[in-house]
């Protein structure tokens, strides 16, 4: 079992990504589950036609967790792929990462977390511990950084790097840089910019996903690109990541940039 | 980050912030406290109490409440939990509610001052108790008097006569009566009473008269900024600490006399004088050598205790007999005929 999580800045289109990859996994035949891991819980909508499934700690919270099975927090989407949202408190109160630790907590319970391949798709930045979760022991073995050309987006994949590099150096630690996926926002030498930011974070730029209007077309029709238009060139991009996660293993610990290198490289490609 | 220095002349200087502060909550007797935190925290801090309380020959009954936090709680956020246990705790008939957080309450950032300004028919105060940002035993026992004397609704009109607040005293200590006793026979040698022990098994409706005093009287130097608290709310003046010590003593008596606009010459001469007949009542143990227990740690370098050390020609040596050092300076003349006792029970032994 393969299990890789989508780690990147809020807003850059992580969801998309992962919903599209999960399909394009599906599609080639994996048994695929995508865990969802952040409260605004709209990870696996494309993959569910639109619905918001109940999250693991909306559960939780009507029901407690005694009296939770299985199948209340996992639903099966688009070609069969087996669909997760941890969910998290309301806006403004509580913990949502101990909310992270607490919905795992409850999968490995119920022994949810299997298949072919796992896709954890995490919020933005790692803010605490318990958005680390997936990168602990038993999680992600892969991360993949979401990121485009634009400065801020990258300051936040650098940081996902730093905690690469922090818990790689713990004794059993598995978590490792896949690579470094480039969705682009056709800002200039995006592409350029974005594999050399990924060379010297140590790492490689595993795909790039180019700007198409064809993947806010699939969202207004409630699908995933796969699904909404499957002979569309983005649709073959998916493809071709999917292809490269599957046979990636060219796994690094990260080399995180000082803010002043990641500013100069920056410039280097305005 | 906090910084937070030690407070000063305290052998409490460690310990739990929560802890502090329900050892002074609780000494208002007409009053509830809340722990808002798991029920570990509640239970914990009621063992540690009781057992104290024991300790000390007192039977401690703590009106305490627990909101019981869960994991759900951590998640989803304890307000509810916390106005759960509010509920409880008005129901009773308390005059006044103290809600003290512990760590993980802060840590989530549950909006506890926001939650107690509610309307719930008693006054419900909060009180700042999250040990891990740096706090101590003692932080949380001023914090709780902060808290508490910030709330106070009584006015600053003074009593006839000079009287005297007592402020902050260890109420966990073996010896707080003894302690207060002695503060009171000094106080009353300048014509001082007192007028309210600020906080000692005492009632709202007594804790209301706290600015009808002349001066406090500050149990600890690390009171400093209580001290300046009352001062600002009520106009009344501090002297900074119990009386530590032979002339600690002696400085005491001049310093509540300034502030009390009393003559201290008589009171300090005829202290004087019983200080000295106290040093001949234990001229038998004088030139003794003598080395601290290691076995109960305690004050061994302090200046009260360095100055009894030297007036009875003691020596300190590897080879003296063992005598335990005292927790906390002796206070008054009194405090240093209880240390005396102890040592002599020891160089007798």
């Amino acid at each position: 079992m393969k299990q890789i999580a989508l780690y990147g800045k809020g807003g850059i289109g992580k969801s998309t990504t992962s919903a599209n990859l999960s399909a394009a996994l599906s599609l080639q035949g994996c048994d695929v589950l995508q865990i969802g891991c952040d409260p605004k819980r709209d990870s696996t909508r494309m993959l569910m036609h639109g619905s918001f499934i109940p999250t693991v700690m909306d559960l939780v919270r009507e029901r407690g967790d005694a009296n939770l099975r299985k199948e209340d927090i996992v639903h099966t989407g688009f070609n069969g792929i087996r669909c997760v949202e941890a969910g998290g408190p309301e806006p403004g109160v509580g913990c949502a990462g101990r909310g992270i630790i607490a919905a795992f907590q409850l999968l490995e319970k119920f022994g949810a977390l299997k298949g072919d391949i796992i896709v954890y798709d995490v919020l933005g930045d790692v803010v605490c511990g318990g958005f680390a979760m997936p990168m602990r022991e038993g999680y992600a073995q892969e991360i993949y950084l979401v990121t485009s050309g634009e400065l801020m987006s990258l300051y936040a994949a650098n940081n996902i790097c730093k905690a690469i590099k922090r818990l790689s150096l713990r004794a059993m630690s598995t978590c490792r840089l896949g690579g470094v996926i480039c969705n682009a926002r056709d800002t200039p030498r995006e592409e350029e910019l974005v594999a050399e930011f990924a060379k010297r974070v140590n790492s490689t730029l595993v795909q790039y996903i180019p700007r198409d209007r064809i993947v806010q077309l699939a969202e207004m029709n409630k699908q995933t690109v796969m699904e909404f238009a499957p002979d569309s060139p983005q649709a073959e991009r998916y493809r071709q990541l999917a292809a490269c996660v599957t046979k990636n293993t060219r796994l690094s610990i990260p080399t995180p940039l000082e803010i002043d290198a990641l500013e100069a490289l920056a410039l280097e490609f305005m | 980050m906090p910084s937070k220095p030690s407070p000063l002349n305290s052998c409490r200087s460690g310990g739990c912030t929560l802890t502090g502060a329900l050892s002074v909550t609780t000494s208002v007797v007409d009053s509830a406290t809340i722990i808002h935190g798991p029920a570990g925290c509640a239970h914990h801090n009621f063992s540690l109490l009781h057992a104290t309380g024991l300790d000390n020959d007192r039977i401690t009954s703590l009106n305490l409440f627990s909101s019981g936090m869960l994991e759900p709680e951590v998640i989803f956020g304890g307000e509810d939990a916390l106005e759960r246990a509010i509920r409880r705790a008005v129901r009773g008939d308390y005059s006044v509610v103290y809600v003290l957080s512990a760590c993980i309450a802060d840590t989530i950032g549950d909006d506890v001052p926001a939650v107690c300004r509610k309307d719930w028919g008693v006054p419900v105060i909060p009180v700042p108790t999250a040990g891990f940002l740096g706090g101590s035993f003692q932080d949380g026992v001023n914090n709780a008097l902060v808290s508490i004397a910030g709330t106070l609704t009584g006015t600053a009109e003074r009593k006839n006569g000079i009287c005297a607040n007592i402020i902050g005293e260890k109420n966990l200590e073996f010896e707080v009566e003894e302690n207060f006793n002695e503060v009171s026979r000094l106080l009353s040698l300048l014509g001082i009473t007192i007028n309210v022990r600020f906080i000692h098994c005492a009632g709202t409706g007594e804790l209301a008269s706290l600015g009808g005093a002349t001066l406090n009287v500050l149990r600890d130097e690390g009171m400093g900024s209580l001290g300046d608290l009352l001062n600002r709310k009520y106009g009344t003046r501090a002297v900074p600490a119990f009386p530590a010590g032979l002339s600690g003593t002696l400085r005491f008596l001049q310093s509540a006399g300034e502030i009390a606009g009393t003559d201290a010459v008589e009171s300090i001469a005829g202290e004087t004088g019983a200080q000295a007949s106290l040093l001949e009542d234990f001229s038998d143990i004088a030139g003794s050598s003598i080395r601290f227990d290691p076995v109960f740690p305690g004050l061994t370098d302090d200046c009260s205790v360095s100055e009894v050390i030297e007036r009875l020609g003691l020596e300190i040596s590897l080879e003296g007999v063992r005598v335990p050092a005292p927790l906390s300076p002796p206070v008054g003349t009194a405090g240093v005929r209880r240390l005396l006792h102890r040592w002599r029970r020891a160089l007798h032994a």
